[in-house]
């Protein structure tokens, strides 16, 4: 999924989120979702590797006004029909179609999106999610400022934060 | 009691009928709508007592809808259910009338907190 922007271009010094801030987001909302027993584990990945799963999908919101970012949520491809199963209450994941995998994945990033939006400089306006099978790339307009590597059943889940400015 | 749901996210709707029922609310009609324009045209089709919405929808969001109905005459119980539950947002909500904002995600707990002060 290419991750157009329309920010400001005046914008300068951003401010980012921050990282624990983040990190403690993505976790509350997954336990939310999935129950308490679902933890997400830490997961160490080197500055600057890209999301490393063989199947993805992947979500983004943009935040325009009084702060002005963009929220990425990339997850393995078994990850997001598991997660998919487990928020329609599906019995099995053969049964998952992809326009329900988009909707759900969609609705992750929302929460996410919608949870760092508040946490930041307002007022401001959440866009709707853009959703895609196939990791996230970002125009050079942007940079990350943070980013949570987690698993969820041994399959990578990645957030990240990228505001204005090469 | 008839609900109605509004939000773009079938996912969404799935999950709030099912907190509902974990919240101790199950016994209710639940009627669905997809974005604001359809649940304005539903309050006046189906005469909900609660309308259950999301804030950022295609088509129309929700606090337009609301101020949609509002303008209408309509008083029927409004809440969201929103990503979106920054103070500015509740305040926002408020003022055009909501009774409360459930930010997700959510708790049972949360909503029949909610729910208690429109039933």
């Amino acid at each position: 999924m290419n991750v157009l922007s329309f920010f400001d271009p005046s914008a300068a010094d951003v401010e980012a989120p921050d990282l624990d801030d983040v990190r403690s987001v993505t976790e509350d909302m997954w336990m939310a979702l999935l129950g308490e027993g679902e933890a997400l584990v830490t997961r160490p990945v080197p500055a600057g590797s890209p999301f490393d799963a063989a199947g993805a999908w992947s979500a983004a919101v943009t935040v325009t006004g009084g702060w002005q970012g963009v929220v990425t949520l990339e997850l393995d491809e078994a990850i997001a029909r598991e997660v998919t199963a487990r928020m329609l209450a599906i019995p099995s994941v053969h049964d998952v179609h992809d326009g329900d995998v988009a909707d759900a994945v969609g609705e992750l990033v929302n929460m996410v999106g919608g949870s760092i939006k508040s946490l930041m400089p307002g007022p401001s306006t959440l866009s709707l999610p853009s959703v895609a099978a196939g990791r996230a790339a970002f125009a050079s307009d942007v940079r990350e400022v943070c980013r949570v590597d987690v698993a969820w059943h041994d399959g990578p889940v990645r957030v990240c934060v990228h505001v204005p400015g090469a | 009691m008839k609900i109605l749901i509004a939000d773009d996210s079938r996912v969404m709707r799935q999950i709030v009928i099912r907190t509902l029922r974990q919240a101790g609310h199950g016994g209710h009609d639940i009627v669905e709508a997809e974005n604001g324009r359809q649940a304005l045209e539903m309050v006046q089709t189906e005469s909900p007592d609660l309308v259950l919405s999301d804030w950022n929808m295609p088509e129309m969001n929700g606090i337009d809808c609301l101020d949609a109905l509002r303008a209408a005459g309509s008083t029927v119980a409004f809440g969201f259910v929103t990503s979106e539950g920054s103070e500015e947002m509740r305040q926002r909500a408020a003022t055009s009338g909501a009774a409360f904002l459930i930010a997700k995600p959510f708790t049972p707990e949360a909503f029949d907190d909610a729910l208690r002060t429109v039933i």
